[in-house]
């Protein structure tokens, strides 16, 4: 089942394109990690799929509905959009009170369980004003939850939280998704997105330019085996001569592109020394997500 | 009903604690107090020699030391004051949501935006309504203990103070447009400074029966013999502005763009 599709999605301001034709599907369960850089259009399309933004073209989908004014099933719907905020004269249980409230819950253990499993007990007589940045993302957080909601959509959810607090959070969304949510959340942090997310979805100048499964991303992602040796020239001549695709790097490493050097790199250390040229260093390099991301953007650029 | 019950009580809830509750009626209240204080001055001929200005205000209002004359001040703060008073309250309730960031998590919500606005609608007419009754018993207070004349009229001394209640209550709902639409506290506030000023240069023109603004204070007498001079029509006026301004606050929530 598909639990939010997009249809070229579309919006201006102005004569610029926030988002352009964007058309995305997000399956039952599934984390969606939603990348790009500042103004790449990531809010316009939170905001398009919350209702607030009406997009100039296009059609959005939730729980196989399309989203319109009579779109009834918020409830089934938790999110956090930018900056977390709360009422700050208000403590953390009364913020979650006005919530509770407004989305007319009848249980009020409820708030004490989202504190709980937020770790805010401590802070939940605290006034918003005075939490810190860590603990106003997990009262944002909790009011997203506080409904057991299907689908999260979650914009940046950990700015702000120290390392605990991020893995917290990553084994929360992880959890949250093994129990049958959905999740769509955008971050800058990209290799957290890595972690998490089963597919992602890169967003350039208001274009969705690449589309990915976590697997698809391991595949795409650049390897290679790095070596260095005390005479670099007379080892890329004998790595030549057994077939192997060599380069120096700007670094002055020699770079091993091909799949047989990938998956046995210990090969070419033992190749080296038969011939007399111990390696100083064999490392297998694999590309993380920040450079792949920088590299999908110019490449698309 | 009920969603709008739970509306309204999370209205009310957000507005426990705020300071502001507490400014706008020590705000509102420095007007007994100075009806008081001008009660001593007329008691008091020593007093109202050194008086001034002052006494020359007092003397030109043809204030007495009577119930009436008090009960005529209190109407007429609201009138004037009620209107600078009653805009703040509601620049408030309507632009700390976006001062606060907290505008967003409102928009997608299983209660509608329009009873999300109904209940902040609701929250400023009982907090105006609490700003006048709380003038009434300071000013019934001060009366008391300054021994004032027997009040003849009390009736309608109190019909003049509710009508400019309801009157400068209405000539506050279009300040929510200019909360929503700018996002905050700055743009209503400057409308209401902009209001309380064009007022007095419309009412010195003698155009002030057909401005919205004005016609609170001069219902309340604070401009003295222009009050005849209101009409059906300035009644009629009042309301569709009023009017018109929720439909558009309430039009604006629903469907403009909310990026903020």
């Amino acid at each position: 089942m598909q639990i939010i599709k997009t249809n070229s999605l579309t919006k201006f301001f102005g004569t610029t394109a926030a988002t352009d034709n964007i058309s995305i599907q997000v399956e039952l369960g599934e984390i969606y990690g939603f990348l790009g850089l500042n103004g790449a259009g990531k809010t316009t399309l939170i905001r398009m799929l919350l209702g607030m933004i009406k997009p100039n073209n296009g059609t959005v989908m939730l729980f196989d509905k399309e989203l319109t004014s009579k779109f009834n099933q918020w409830n089934d719907i938790g999110y956090m959009v930018e900056t977390p905020s709360a009422y700050p004269n208000l403590s953390v249980r009364e913020n979650l009170m006005v919530y509770y409230k407004l989305r007319q819950l009848n249980n009020p253990l409820e708030i004490d369980f989202i504190i709980e499993k937020l770790k805010l007990s401590k802070y939940k007589d605290t006034k918003a004003k005075v939490l810190s940045m860590g603990n106003q993302q997990r009262l944002g957080l909790a009011k997203a939850l506080m409904h057991r909601p299907k689908l999260l959509i979650l914009d940046e959810p950990i700015n702000g939280l120290d390392p605990e607090g991020i893995v917290e959070v990553r084994n929360l969304l992880k959890e949250l998704s093994k129990n049958g949510s959905t999740i769509f959340l955008s971050s800058h942090i990209l290799g957290e997105v890595a972690k998490v997310a089963n597919r992602i979805g890169i967003v350039h100048e208001g274009k969705l330019i690449k589309e990915l499964t976590s697997n698809e991303l391991n595949d795409q992602l650049i390897k290679k085996v790095l070596v260095q040796t005390s005479d670099n020239a007379r080892a890329i001549e004998l790595l030549k001569s057994i077939s192997h695709k060599v380069a120096l790097s700007e670094d002055d490493d020699i770079e091993i592109l091909d799949g047989k050097a990938i998956k046995q790199p210990e090969n070419i250390s033992k190749f080296l020394v038969e011939q007399g040229l111990p390696p100083r260093q064999v490392r297998l390099f694999t590309e993380d997500l920040e450079m792949f991301f920088l590299r999908t953007i110019r490449t698309k650029a | 009903m009920k969603r709008q019950l739970l509306a309204l009580q999370a209205e009310l809830m957000k507005n426990r604690y705020s300071r502001i509750v507490w400014v706008t009626f020590i705000a509102f209240a420095l007007a007994p107090i100075m009806g008081g204080i001008f009660i001593l001055i007329i008691r008091d001929p020593e007093a109202l020699a050194k008086a001034g200005g002052l006494a020359a205000k007092v003397r030109a209002m043809g204030f007495t030391p009577s119930w009436n004359s008090y009960l005529g001040v209190l109407t007429q703060a609201v009138g004037v004051g009620g209107v600078l008073v009653f805009g703040f309250v509601s620049s408030w309730i309507f632009g700390r949501e976006y001062s606060d960031g907290t505008a967003k998590d409102l928009l997608s919500l299983p209660i509608s935006r329009t009873r999300i606005l109904n209940a902040k609608f609701a929250v400023y007419t009982i907090w105006c309504v609490c700003l006048v009754i709380s003038n009434l018993l300071i000013g019934l207070f001060i009366g008391t203990i300054l021994q004032l004349d027997l009040l003849e009229r009390i009736w309608w001394g109190l019909e003049q103070y509710f009508i400019t209640t309801v009157l400068t209550i209405l000539a506050g709902l279009p300040i929510a447009f200019f909360a929503t639409w700018g996002k905050g506290y700055l743009a209503p506030l400057g409308f209401v400074s902009l209001t309380v000023v064009i007022a007095q240069i419309i009412t010195a023109i003698g155009y002030g029966p057909l401005f919205p603004w004005a016609i609170p204070a001069l219902y309340s007498g604070a401009g003295g013999e222009y009050k005849a001079s209101l009409s059906t029509l300035s009644y009629l006026i009042l309301i569709a502005v009023s009017v018109t301004g929720y439909v558009i606050t309430i039009s604006y929530w629903k469907f403009a763009d909310q990026t903020k």
